[in-house]
C-alpha cells in the first residue's frame, strides 16, 4: 500500500468516525479490499478473552469470530496471546492441528486460510484483526506488510474512539460489540451462584455445553438466563 | 573523523537509540543542552516547551546557572524561543546592543547576563511546534550557517523523541482505560446474574436492586458488582433496610 492510499483511508476514516459510521465494519471492509483477502473481523480482547466484535465484514467471519468466542481457540486468541502474527495458510491440512475444534467447523463455513494479526499499542494488547481466504494460500510480502499497518490503523482508531468515551465507560462503537455478550456474562453470575463455582469457571462450562450441543454461547446463555437450563 | 564529528555522531545516535529505549525528558533534554554548546561554541543552550497552557516553560539548559535560568524563564512572553515557537522558524539576533526594540524585557537581561547573541530554533515536527532550542553567544555574530543547519537537525530529531514518547504514554493510558472500562462491564453484568439467582429475579430488577444498594450506601456500581461476583458481599444483603 502506498503512502498516498494510506492517507486516503486514513481520511476516510476520520470522515467516518466524524459522522458515526458504523466503523467497525468499514475498516473490515477497508482491510478486504486494501489485502485483498476474502474477509476481516476486528476482536476486543481483555484478560486472554475474546471479550466482544467491534466489526466483520460478512457472515464467514462473523463464524470465525463466534468459534474462537465459544471455544477459546484460534487465531485471534493465540495472535493476541503471543503478540504476533499468526498464520495458517490451510486449514484443511494445516501443518500442526493446533486448533481440533475451531478448523473443522471453520472450514465448513468456507474458511481455508486464516490469518491473526496482534493490534497493539506499545507494550499493551487491545485485540486482534481476523483475516480469511476462501480458497488455500499464503498472505505475501505485501500483504503481510500492509496487514501489519491496517493493524496498527486499527489500533490507534480503538484508542481514539476510547479517548473520546467518558471516563470508566466503554466508547460507545466499541460498547455495540460487548452489548451482545451481555447475556454471557450474566448466564456466567448465575451458574456462579447456582453451583458456588467462580464466574471463569461458569463460562468454561457454558462454552463446554455449547459446543458439545452445538449451539452457540449465547443460546445456552440465554437458556440459562430464562431458567430453561440448568448445568450441573 | 574530527573530534567535532565524534562528538555529533554519537549525539545523533543518543537521540535515536531514545526513540526506542527508555525515555528521561529531563536527561534527554540536558543532555542535548550540552551537547549544543560543546558542537556550535556558544555559551550557554536553553530548551523551553509549551505547556498545555501555549506558554514556554523551561525544560532544560547547559547550566544552572541563575543567570541562565532567569533568562530563560523570563521568555514566557516575549523573546527569541516565543518567537520562533509561535512562527516555527529560525529567529536570530546577532548583536543584542544594537536594539531593546524587538524584545524590551529580555534584551537587557540578556546582555547583563553577558550575551551577545541569540538564536532560538523550532522545535518542529510538520505543523506542530512544541518548544524551542535557544543558543546563546557571547560575542556578537551569526552562528555560522552550517552550524545552524546541524542545531536545527538535533532539535528535529528531539522534536520526534518527545512527540513519540508523549504518543506511547496516552497510548498506553488509554488501553489502560479501555481495559478498565472493559472489565468493568463484564463485572457488572456478571453480578446482576449472581443478583438474579441470589434473590430471583430478572436481569431489569437485579439491576435495580444494585445500583439501589449502590447510591445508598454511597458506592461505586463496579465495586458492589465486583463484590458480589466474588461473593464477599451476598445479594441478600442488598435487601437489608
Amino acid at each position: 500500500m502506498d503512502a498516498d492510499r494510506l492517507s486516503k483511508l486514513l481520511g476516510d476514516l476520520e470522515g467516518d468516525r466524524r459522522n458515526g459510521a458504523d466503523l467497525g465494519e468499514r475498516l473490515c471492509d477497508a482491510c478486504v479490499e486494501v489485502l485483498d483477502v476474502s474477509g476481516a473481523g476486528i476482536m476486543l480482547m481483555a484478560d486472554g478473552q475474546h471479550r466482544g466484535t467491534f466489526g466483520v465484514s460478512n457472515a464467514v467471519i462473523n463464524v470465525v469470530e463466534e468459534l474462537q468466542f465459544t471455544l477459546g481457540e484460534g487465531p485471534c486468541i493465540d495472535a493476541f496471546n503471543s503478540a504476533k502474527p499468526v498464520l495458517e495458510p490451510n486449514l484443511v491440512t494445516p501443518a500442526s492441528n493446533r486448533w481440533p475444534g475451531f478448523s473443522g467447523p471453520a472450514v465448513k463455513a468456507g474458511v481455508r486460510a486464516v490469518f491473526g494479526f496482534p493490534l497493539r499499542t506499545g507494550t499493551a494488547s487491545l485485540g486482534a484483526l481476523d483475516l480469511y481466504l476462501d480458497h488455500p494460500g499464503d498472505l505475501d510480502a505485501t500483504q503481510m506488510t500492509d496487514a501489519v499497518v491496517m493493524a496498527e490503523v486499527i489500533a490507534n482508531t480503538v484508542l481514539a474512539l476510547q479517548g473520546a468515551a467518558a471516563p470508566g465507560t466503554v466508547a460507545p462503537e466499541l460498547d455495540a460489540g460487548l452489548a451482545s455478550r451481555a447475556v454471557v456474562h450474566q448466564a456466567s453470575g448465575m451458574l456462579s451462584a447456582q453451583l458456588d463455582i467462580t464466574v471463569d469457571d461458569s463460562l468454561v462450562r457454558i462454552r463446554a455445553h455449547a459446543y458439545t450441543s452445538d449451539r452457540s454461547v449465547n443460546e445456552v446463555s440465554r437458556d440459562i438466563v430464562l431458567r430453561q437450563l440448568l448445568l450441573d | 573523523m574530527t573530534p567535532r564529528e565524534t562528538l555529533l555522531t554519537e549525539t545523533f545516535v543518543s537521540l535515536a537509540d531514545t526513540l526506542v529505549r527508555d525515555f528521561d525528558v529531563v536527561d534527554f533534554l540536558s543532555m542535548l543542552s550540552d551537547r549544543c554548546v560543546d558542537l556550535f561554541g556558544v555559551g550557554e543552550a536553553g530548551l523551553m516547551l509549551a505547556g498545555g497552557d501555549g506558554r514556554m516553560h523551561l525544560a532544560a539548559s547547559s547550566s544552572h546557572q541563575m543567570h541562565l535560568l532567569e533568562l530563560l524563564e523570563i521568555q514566557h512572553e516575549e523573546g527569541p524561543c516565543p518567537d520562533a515557537y509561535r512562527t516555527g522558524v529560525l529567529v536570530r539576533c546577532d548583536d543584542l546592543a544594537e536594539t531593546t526594540e524587538r524584545w524590551p524585557t529580555f534584551t537587557p537581561a540578556a546582555l547583563t547576563a553577558g550575551f551577545r547573541s541569540a538564536t532560538a530554533l523550532p522545535m518542529r515536527l510538520r505543523d506542530e511546534v512544541i518548544g524551542a532550542l535557544n543558543l546563546f553567544g557571547v560575542d556578537p555574530g551569526p552562528v555560522p550557517d552550517a552550524d545552524v543547519a546541524v542545531a536545527q537537525a538535533l532539535a528535529d530529531v528531539a522534536t520526534i523523541g518527545i512527540l513519540q514518547h508523549r504518543a506511547a504514554k496516552e497510548s498506553r493510558l488509554l488501553a489502560e482505560q479501555l481495559q478498565y472500562a472493559l472489565e468493568s462491564r463484564i463485572v457488572v453484568e456478571q453480578a446482576k446474574g449472581v443478583i438474579a439467582q441470589q434473590l430471583d429475579l430478572d436481569m431489569d430488577q437485579a439491576f435495580n436492586e444494585l445500583r439501589r444498594y449502590s447510591r445508598d450506601h454511597n458506592k461505586r456500581l463496579v465495586d458492589v458488582a465486583a463484590a458480589l461476583v466474588d461473593r464477599s458481599l451476598d445479594a441478600a444483603t442488598l435487601r437489608r433496610p
